[in-house]
């Protein structure tokens, strides 16, 4: 079983990395991320906050971007194409294809982030004189949070073609950071409303010293229950569809 | 006691739930092992649906499908090879990097992909393009590899959804000598196609579907022949010996060969007159329709309409 979704995960790599897309986004973000300190001059300190800051939008913005290309036509192309008889008509299962898709698209998403991290990171250590190793918790929790977005991205194309799975995936996304505008903290419904604020560190990690391990260690526990609970609704829908 | 068929198809019916339209309506699929079975019938006579069922890719509403004794879910799909009708590939990928995918995905091992896909790759005539990327590919080319996937792992049972599409006179050829090839090998094959020549030359039984039902079924040979008919080729003279004067029927005449059909118990006194006459005999032959004509004949009783 492992096996097969790794093989189909290592094909939807393969075929992610020959998409110029994936390289596109990242060249622009890491020009972007170059210029950061050309922007105007900001007192002692602040410099360097700013640069956090501005190159985590950057990557999460880049990444989020990468992340709805990469997913959003993954299983409706395949289904289109035909190209998933070939797959399923083996002894592989349905709930297995989404996996591996999913798998494929984080590991994909992985190497992009760690890229685009490397090269805020690398950036900020010449222009600022020293390592901005914080900079990597924010890369971290970009990366769990288009993993989500990935899974929901997978789950909604199990059924629906690719338009449809992007505009949902940037409603979901916007409903998923509205919390703070429609509740307040001292509400019930503020536990109960799907959030993903949890992965949103870029100001403890620009402005102040970062998370602590105990922190990470709840994005983990939230990033697994969102991608069980979303793959878990497309393998179900997947499973019944008619291809 | 009676061989497990390589495929079971008893009472297959798919409709669908949006507009209500039954695609398959009772279906019951027989294939015997080291068999060529083909699946013959129109355009939306239900042929891919019910193979569709068969593999998993259509939920059925109802029926039994089973692989060597199987029900047909993923674990006996692993004793099956299949070519989908026009068979697509991530037209990034090589040849060769295709076969590895779906070699991994077939369960098989790396040494055994290595040599499989050498060996396939050459059977199918594309032993020269492993390294080409499938954009390159003609049409008849992806056809090919498609063949040669629905390979890998040598499975006991291969479906094939027309597997002469798009390719050359050369290419038929070759896929109809493979087809023989498998089930001299003891490998079943299922054969769906329109090519009514490729089902006639390498089947050994078929099951023509119209409108989702199966409307004939049987070895071909009973099926095309034509009861208490014979048919006799002779050379001779410019008319037949007027002592055959209505005995004989469909009577044709080309480059001096004469064809005509006589009732199965005038045969000798035809030969004799024939051989009184001078003529030379070619073949004395139990009558037999063209798959053609039957297949028409037979679409249009089923269909209730005059062909």
């Amino acid at each position: 079983m492992p096996r097969r979704i790794y093989a189909i995960a290592a094909s939807v790599v393969a075929d992610a990395l020959r998409r110029k897309v994936v390289y596109v986004v990242l060249l622009f973000a890491a020009v972007m991320a170059a210029a950061i300190p050309l922007l105007p001059s900001y007192g002692v300190g602040v410099a360097m906050g700013v640069y956090r800051e501005v190159a985590l939008t950057l990557c999460y913005v880049a990444g989020m971007a990468v992340v709805l290309a990469l997913s959003a036509n993954r299983v409706p192309g395949e289904v289109e194409r035909r190209t998933v008889y070939n797959v399923l008509s083996r002894s592989v299962r349905r709930w297995e294809y989404l996996i591996g898709c999913w798998l494929g698209v984080l590991v994909t998403m992985f190497g992009v982030l760690a890229a685009f991290g490397l090269i805020v990171f690398g950036l900020g250590w010449v222009n600022y004189g020293q390592p901005m190793w914080t900079l990597w918790q924010g890369v971290f929790a970009i990366w769990l949070e288009v993993g989500v977005i990935s899974a929901f991205a997978i789950a909604v194309s199990s059924i629906t073609g690719p338009v449809v799975v992007a505009t949902a995936s940037i409603v979901f996304w916007m409903i998923a950071h509205a919390r703070a505008g429609l509740l307040s903290a001292d509400q019930f419904a503020w536990k109960l409303y799907p959030s993903l604020d949890t992965f949103n560190i870029i100001n403890p990690v620009a402005h102040g010293t970062g998370v602590g391990a105990a922190y990470l260690a709840t994005m983990l526990v939230v990033f697994g229950a969102w991608v069980a609970g979303l793959l878990l609704a497309g393998c179900v829908a997947f499973d019944r569809r008619d291809l | 006691m009676s061989e497990t068929a390589a495929i079971l198809i008893e009472g297959a019916r798919k409709t669908y739930a949006r507009g209500g339209r039954e695609a398959v309506r009772g279906v019951d699929l027989h294939v015997t092992q080291g068999s060529v079975h083909g699946l013959l019938g129109p355009n939306g006579a239900g042929k891919t649906t019910t193979l569709k069922m068969l593999l998993g890719l259509v939920r059925p509403s109802a029926g039994r499908f089973e692989i060597l004794g199987q029900p047909a879910g993923p674990a006996a799909r692993a004793n099956l090879g299949f070519l989908p009708e026009q068979p697509y590939f991530s037209p990034q990928l090589t040849a060769g990097q295709a076969m590895r995918l779906y070699g991994r995905l077939s369960g098989l091992e790396r040494e055994a992909i290595t040599s499989q896909t050498t060996s396939l790759l050459s059977r199918v005539g594309l032993e020269d393009q492993g390294n080409v990327v499938l954009a390159k590919f003609s049409r008849g080319m992806l056809q090919r590899l498609g063949i040669a996937q629905a390979l890998l792992g040598e499975p006991r049972v291969v479906v094939l959804d027309e597997p002469a599409s798009g390719l050359d006179p050369v290419g038929q050829r070759d896929i109809r000598n493979l087809m023989l090839e498998l089930r001299d090998a003891g490998q079943t094959v299922l054969l769906s196609s329109h090519q009514l020549s490729e089902v006639e030359a390498v089947c050994d039984r078929v099951s023509i579907l119209n409108r989702g039902q199966v409307a004939a079924e049987g070895p071909i040979e009973q099926l095309l022949g034509v009861a208490g008919q014979t048919s006799i080729r002779a050379r001779g003279g410019g008319t037949l010996p007027a002592s055959l004067d209505g005995t004989i029927s469909d009577v044709a005449v080309s480059g001096g060969m004469w064809v005509f059909s006589v009732p199965d118990g005038a045969v000798r006194f035809a030969v004799d007159a024939l051989d009184d006459d001078g003529w030379a005999l070619v073949s004395v032959t139990p009558k037999r329709d063209s798959l053609e004509d039957y297949f028409t004949r037979l679409l249009a009783e089923t269909s209730g309409e005059v062909a």
